[in-house]
């Protein structure tokens, strides 16, 4: 076995590499021409990439271009590192990390000998480092401006206080008969179409559904029709999938899924709340109105929310 | 000033006089030739997978250079306008400027789509290449000893990509994306007292609300890159005062390192590398389409498309938020909402379990001495067992988050599957374990290797408790 | 160089995989399953001389092809089991011209859930039986449209906002509970599509026409048949099903070649050891 060369900190001049120097074997010759052809090749991708980007550019070619050019410059650098610069392994000492107890203890000493202020005048010591923290309090106190306080807002919608009309993305109100029977329809309180939290189902259920009112909500449906928010009570994406065969809501970010028939509990899936209820009648003019605020707060949980 | 010496005679640089005048300059104002020459002469062990950290790195360098690009063209604005543009399905539909400056990046300038494209493939490269290193680094033992500074520097530096990702295609505002925002909202609102506080300083108000794309942009353009810049930087500066770990082999000692001089071998391969990574970064940028979001359309709150998943790094939060059965704790008024356990808290034990890792295997092992010789796998039964099961487990993750499209992929009830991962979450792991355990005894006893360590399973429990001495 | 085979077949490998895969992932057919469910508000049967030969023929068709599992006068038939085929009074013209013309119905085994097959019936015969259908009772007419003339701006913005959540933003299809699926949309006509829309097909609702308007149905008609060309400028649509299969290929495609370049860099070329005579 060989070993290799041991060096020390100052490792000698690097040597030339044996035989695949100057003079050039057989194969050495043939990886010349390779690694001089791939840089050739790279260069004429990149005067095809500007002739691509002259003529208005196109996605495809610009990134397959792009590649060539740097895959053959890579390429070539590679096989000249390969085949023509020095292989030889070589050895460097490694010595241990920690430093020598003389050198710890030389430390120690300039340290104490600048430092022993820092021992001797406690009070300074304790009243610079209450300044500092104080300091490291107050200046974390512009992070507040960053929003506003949780408050109620989380807890309520614009539907709040009743005797509004719901109306779909354009503005319009909805009557019953608008909606048929299997269908859906997201809609908003009047006024608050781009309320993100306010977004409602109504869906019209068919009678052979047996829908089953929960205690207190028996005249929150009108016609057949029932409301609710549609954000998930899991982390709040949209319940988007109406299953209108099997009556069931079904979020497609965790597949939480929500038996409308039932106060929309749910069945599967990671939520474990009900979609909250939005009370339903109708106003003069035959159009559906919210008869109040949903039956809890919507979407995800938070700590307060039953507070 | 001092006299210089008479002008030597040999030792010409071959590339002419210029340079070799230049290179004198210099000198003659920083000094650096005895460091300059250390550091052509640093000996780095030779192995294929010591590059994976350089993939990485890579991967960040072409993302910074496709991300400044980027910026010149990117408006991170959530103003309201109407879309005019050259993408005829979306013309005349309302939608953030943040939107609309990132279809008129892909479709009205030029190269833009391919560096929009390039961006994204580095940043799934990036994340892809830290986990294979970290892997790398884990099951070889390259943590211990006195490496546990720069491993703790890497597991910040994999979820400050993560972020960073999830920040980068957050910005463009679109459905898929915005999506993505409201469950970062929903986890954050999950933590218990603090959670709506810090979801509304965050967002500055409810759900989505007009600051969040801006906050984002600093963050994904300034504050992360930074931290990841500085971060690396230190971790590669780190790995040069400790030279790099060699695996064992014929004159490989604890106490040296064997390989080629980084001048001019090692150097070279080195940016050779980095050219062949930024092609075939550049080659998946031009090929495969990503994050086409002009079909997705722009952000609506109140609407969401099926088959909605984060980017792949992300894969195993969300899967581990469809696993999860629907179990909440309520009492008293208070709660703690169900996403807080797999979003929350399956995500902070997984990093607190990897930062503390060499802590707790050095307290195990009794061993506190400095390594720079790695362990193969196979010597290591208890580790690599561990690692694996654990590999297994966010594997599974993996395939949670991906439920609804091998549903409708392979015609199979969603349902059924996510009842399968609950399932294979729990029972996949220890059998992995056991697995690779036996497996590792085995081929160590076959080449004759001795295991390393006489620590069994059974001792870790007791001997974490008691330290050494058990 | 003899040795490092590996490498270079990692590095072949994603190009191979890409090629490979190209065909397959621009879209393949998915399954679908449905329930089997009518409903949906009223029309009314056409009249007139030729109107009756075609009923009539539907009739005969009806008796020989549907009623077994429909029932006489689609009536729908209960057995032991259960419902073996509902009844189609309400079913109406555009619930035979959807469940026909895409091949769903006949059904050959009331258990399995009807996905889109090459249609048992011809033209004329589909135009037949649609005719005698629609006398049984209520249900929508096949809608009148016209993709040509439909906004497609508006159309997206509908399918956004109504059809995406199950079917997906590319129409690729998406899984609901317990088996079922919404379709792929790649072949669906724009009458298909209209008649779907209307009618409520299994587990779909259904959508009235103060829900989406005839205007809407137009654009929204227009603009699934875009997506079934859809503009691709980034390269190879992998899909279309988002991040996923981009996950896919940066492991497969993108790693494989770059562990496979890193293999061939690392790999050593014969080692040269300088023996240096000792001092």
């Amino acid at each position: 076995m060989t070993d290799p060369q041991d060096t020390d900190e100052s490792p000698p001049a690097a040597t030339r590499p044996p035989s695949t120097g100057d003079e050039l074997t057989r194969r050495g010759a043939r990886v010349e021409r390779t690694a001089a052809a791939t840089f050739l090749l790279a260069m004429a991708a990149a005067i095809g990439l500007t002739v691509v980007y002259w003529e208005g550019g196109q996605p495809q070619a610009e990134g397959i271009l792009l590649a060539v050019v740097l895959g053959g410059i890579g390429v070539g650098i590679v096989l000249w590192a390969k085949h023509f610069m020095p292989t030889e392994e070589v050895a460097e000492d490694r010595h241990p990390m920690e430093s020598s107890e003389e050198d710890i203890a030389a430390f120690a000493a300039d340290f104490q000998a600048g430092g022993s202020s820092l021992q001797r005048r406690r009070v300074l010591v304790a009243t610079a480092g209450g300044a500092c923290a104080a300091l490291g309090v107050a200046l974390l106190f512009p992070v507040r401006s960053l929003g506003p306080r949780p408050g109620r807002g989380l807890k309520q919608t614009a539907f709040k206080g009743g005797n509004i009309r719901v109306v779909d993305e354009n503005g319009r109100p909805v009557e019953p008969s608008d909606l048929p029977v299997d269908g859906f329809i997201t809609v908003w309180p009047d006024g608050h179409t781009d309320d993100a939290d306010a977004s409602t189902l109504l869906i019209h259920f068919r009678s052979d559904q047996d829908f089953e009112p929960q205690a207190g909500r028996e005249d929150w449906t009108v016609d057949d029709i029932v409301a609710y928010s549609k954000l998930c009570t899991h982390v709040g994406c949209p319940v988007g999938l109406y299953q209108a065969e099997l009556g069931l809501l079904l979020c497609p970010c965790h597949q939480s899924t929500f038996d409308v028939m039932r106060h929309a509990e749910p069945i599967f899936g990671p939520a474990a709340r009900s979609l909250p209820q939005l009370p339903l009648g109708l106003d003069d003019d035959g159009f559906i109105i919210a008869t109040g605020d949903f039956s809890g707060p919507v979407g995800p949980g938070f700590w307060d929310r039953g507070r | 000033m001092s006299e210089q010496a008479p002008p030597r005679p040999a030792r010409r640089s071959p590339e002419g006089l210029y340079t070799h005048r230049m290179a004198r300059w210099i000198d003659g104002r920083l000094g650096a030739a005895k460091f300059a020459r250390t550091a052509l002469n640093k000996v780095f062990p030779d192995n294929w997978s010591f590059m994976l950290g350089e993939l990485a790195l890579y991967s960040f360098v072409v993302l910074v250079l496709t991300g400044i690009y980027l910026t010149f063209f990117f408006d991170a604005s959530s103003n309201r306008v109407v879309y005019e543009g050259s993408y005829e399905p979306l013309r005349g539909v309302e939608m953030s400027q943040a939107y609309r400056s990132a279809l008129e990046l892909s479709f009205d300038v030029r190269a833009g789509l391919v560096m929009r494209q390039i961006h994204h493939w580095a940043a799934l490269l990036f994340l892809a290449a830290i986990t294979v290193h970290l892997a790398r680094v884990f099951f070889t033992g390259a943590f211990r000893r006195p490496r546990e500074i720069n491993w703790i520097i890497g597991c910040t530096l994999l979820p400050l990509a993560m972020f960073n990702g999830l920040f980068g295609y957050s910005l463009l505002d679109d459905q898929l994306s915005g999506t993505g925002l409201r469950i970062v909202y929903g986890i954050t609102l999950s933590i218990p007292l603090v959670g709506t506080w810090a979801a509304s300083l965050l967002f500055g108000g409810e759900f989505p609300g007009p600051d969040i794309i801006q906050r984002l942009y600093v963050l994904h353009i300034l504050l992360v890159p930074a931290l990841i810049a500085v971060l690396i930087a230190l971790h590669l500066a780190i790995l040069v005062r400790h030279k790099h770990t060699q695996f064992p082999g014929p004159g490989r000692r604890e106490d040296n390192v064997v390989g080629e001089r980084f001048w001019p071998t090692y150097a070279s391969k080195a940016l050779g590398l980095f050219f062949l990574t930024s092609g075939v970064l550049a080659f998946l940028g031009g090929v495969f389409q990503i994050n086409p979001i002009w079909a997705y359309g722009p952000f609506d709150p109140a609407e969401v498309s099926t088959a909605s998943q984060p980017d792949w790094y992300m894969g195993w939060l969300d899967g581990a938020l469809r696993i999860m059965p629907g179990w909440e704790i309520r009492a008293f008024g208070f709660e703690i909402p169900n996403p807080f356990f797999p979003g929350v808290l399956l995500a902070g034990v997984t990093f607190a379990l990897l930062y503390a890792w060499p802590f707790l295997e050095a307290r195990v092992t009794g061993d506190h001495a400095e390594h720079h010789i790695l362990d193969r796998p196979r010597q290591r039964p208890v580790r690599t067992a561990l690692g694996t099961a654990t590999l297994s487990f966010y594997v599974i993750c993996f395939l949670g988050a991906a439920a609804d499209v091998l549903a409708s992929t392979f015609g199979l009830s969603v349902n059924a599957i996510l009842w399968t991962f609950r399932i294979l979450v729990l029972a996949v792991p220890p059998i992995v374990a056991a697995v690779t355990y036996r497996l590792c005894k085995e081929l160590s006893a076959r080449d004759g290797l001795p295991t390393a360590s006489q620590v069994t399973m059974r001792d870790i429990p007791r001997r974490l408790r008691r330290g050494r001495a058990a | 160089m003899r040795r490092p085979r590996l490498p270079q077949v990692l590095v072949a490998l994603p190009l191979l995989v890409t090629a490979a895969l190209t065909p397959a992932i621009t879209g393949a057919g998915g399954t679908s399953s449905y329930g089997g469910s009518y409903g949906g508000p009223g029309g009314g049967p056409g009249g007139g001389p030729g109107e009756d030969e075609l009923i009539a023929e539907g009739r005969e068709l009806y008796e020989t092809g549907c009623s077994s599992c429909h029932g006489p006068e689609g009536r729908g038939v209960v057995d032991e089991q259960g419902e073996r085929g509902p009844s189609l009074d309400n079913a109406g013209e555009a619930a035979a011209y959807y469940y026909l013309s895409t091949g769903r119905m006949p059904l050959a085994n009331s258990e399995e859930q009807p996905t889109r097959k090459d249609p048992a019936y011809g033209p004329e015969e589909i135009e037949a039986l649609v005719a005698f259908v629609g006398t049984l009772g209520t249900g929508p007419e096949v809608p009148d449209v016209d993709a040509e003339a439909g906004d497609l701006a508006l159309g997206g913005e509908v399918f956004r906002a109504n059809c995406q959540a199950c079917h997906g933003a590319a129409g690729t299809g998406g899984a609901l509970s317990y088996g079922r699926a919404a379709p792929r949309l790649t072949s669906a006509t724009p009458k298909q599509v209209a008649s779907a829309v209307r009618v409520g097909p299994g587990e779909m609702p259904v959508f009235g026409p103060d829900v989406i308007d005839p205007e809407e149905l137009n654009g929204l008609v227009r603009y699934v048949q875009y997506l079934q060309t859809p503009e691709d400028p980034g390269g190879l649509p992998i899909g279309r099903t988002g991040p996923i299969p981009e996950g896919f290929v940066a492991w497969l495609v993108g790693m494989v070649a770059l562990l496979g370049l890193v293999a061939w860099i690392g790999t050593r070329s014969p080692v040269r050891r300088t023996r240096r005579s000792e001092p």
